[in-house]
């Protein structure tokens, strides 16, 4: 926010909500276009894809996978399921955006895009923290979510399973959770301001 | 002389063929699984092709098996989604979950079984088409435009979050061959001020979540838009 912090705290809610969706939706392009170029470049058929036993290292993450599943949460769980899918990314997409580099089939835009994917989980996860905080400030949103302000918290405790991962499984992993993420914080929006185009 | 060499075993095999037509019953040909559909992200149905059926009847059977887990289950319901199909319903389908499917046939003989196919539920959402579409003639500065005003497919839980729709609606003279389209984003209503003439409007509508297929058509709404530009131009010539 570049202006004065007094201008910050008017943007309402709502907005705030719409620029997190956008971003992750952005987020979810990239990791989306990265990975039909896998597809294209290596091995797995289509339709075999989920043969390869592929255990994402998010998978302890318990995340709701349907629409009474994710209703039936609280908010505060549903942000604390959003951050720690976000906080669990920070460095694995880092390591991948390192091996991008030595995939030489690669073109230059799959590299950058690697690299924005990397930023993009950062900047979301400091995103969805200010709106916690901001909903805390305003009474919206219980106090619960004590780790907000310590990321490290949220990170799986099998910390660097994702090391022994392949990089066409990272992403096929990443592509699944950026997805959710996108999924939860539009559940959120419509559940805190629901008369913002929901 | 290769080639005159070549002959001799087709010909042979050309022969012999009426031999192996004498069994008259076979395993079931091979069933391919067609098509995976949601309409809304929350239930999905597959169908799927029979093969030969070998002279014999023949059954058919789905199995699938959910991601990270061993346990094989059978299609918990063939008849809602019609023939040759299997429905989920909301308490059997989980989304970003890969489901591991496959057909079997099955007569007396035994069984055939299909290729497997790999789906997880987020990238097969088509909607149906968008409900309740109206189209009003409405007069700017003397000069008339079409409002067109929808609904998302019922089924489709737009307010919760869950799903999200962008639309498209296309607009075209009665005798005209090209239909004219605009994007309408997320939004439920549109305005077309690009008619060039009176006569009858057909308008269609359809709409797309965000990682998925568009919808059909919706069914066309006719409209009658008077011949203000008519009147228009004999002002001109007067």
């Amino acid at each position: 926010c570049p202006d004065a912090q007094s201008r910050c705290d008017v943007l309402p809610l709502a907005n705030l909500f719409d620029r997190l969706i956008q971003h992750s939706a952005r987020m979810h392009g990239f990791s989306n276009d990265l990975h039909s170029q896998f597809e294209l470049y290596f091995w797995p058929p289509r339709n075999q894809v989920g043969r390869v036993s592929r255990n994402c290292h998010t998978s302890t993450i318990l995340t709701p996978n349907g629409k009474d599943n994710a209703q039936r949460m609280a908010q505060e769980e549903l942000t604390e399921v959003i951050l720690k899918l976000l906080v669990a990314w920070r460095d694995p997409l880092q390591h991948f955006h390192q091996n991008m580099a030595h995939h030489h089939d690669f073109s230059h835009s799959s590299f950058n895009k690697s690299l924005e994917m990397s930023n993009m989980v950062r900047e979301l996860r400091k995103g969805v923290q200010k709106v916690v905080e901001k909903m805390q400030m305003l009474g919206m949103m219980s106090n619960s979510i004590s780790s907000v302000a310590s990321p490290e918290a949220l990170l799986p405790s099998d910390g660097a399973e994702w090391q022994l991962m392949k990089d066409y499984d990272l992403l096929y992993c990443f592509r699944r959770d950026s997805n959710k993420v996108q999924n939860y914080l539009k559940i959120l929006k419509c559940r805190i301001v629901p008369q913002h185009g929901c | 002389m290769r080639e005159v060499g070549g002959m001799i075993p087709l010909l042979l095999l050309l022969i012999s063929t009426p031999h192996t037509e004498g069994t008259r019953y076979s395993l079931p040909g091979k069933p391919a699984l067609t098509r995976c559909r949601s309409p809304e992200k929350e239930t999905f149905t597959c169908w799927w092709e029979p093969g030969s059926d070998g002279g014999l009847p023949t059954t058919y059977a789905l199995y699938y098996r959910k991601e990270n887990s061993e346990t094989v289950h059978e299609c918990p319901d063939y008849r809602t989604a019609g023939k040759n199909s299997c429905f989920f319903n909301k308490n059997d389908t989980s989304i970003w979950v890969n489901y591991n499917i496959t057909v079997v046939a099955t007569n007396s003989l035994g069984s055939t079984f299909s290729d497997p196919v790999d789906v997880d539920v987020v990238y097969i959402v088509k909607p149906n088409p968008p409900e309740k579409v109206a189209v009003t003639v409405l007069e700017d500065k003397g000069w008339p435009f079409l409002r067109v005003s929808w609904e998302p497919p019922h089924k489709a839980d737009t307010r919760s979050g869950w799903i999200t729709l962008i639309y498209e609606l296309r607009v075209k003279l009665e005798k005209e061959d090209e239909w004219e389209v605009h994007l309408a984003g997320q939004q439920k209503m549109f305005n077309i001020f690009s008619l060039r003439s009176g006569g009858t409007y057909l308008i269609q509508v359809r709409c797309k979540p965000d990682h998925g297929f568009w919808s059909e058509w919706s069914s066309t709404s006719y409209t009658e838009v008077p011949d203000y530009f008519q009147r228009e131009r004999s002002v001109w010539i007067l």
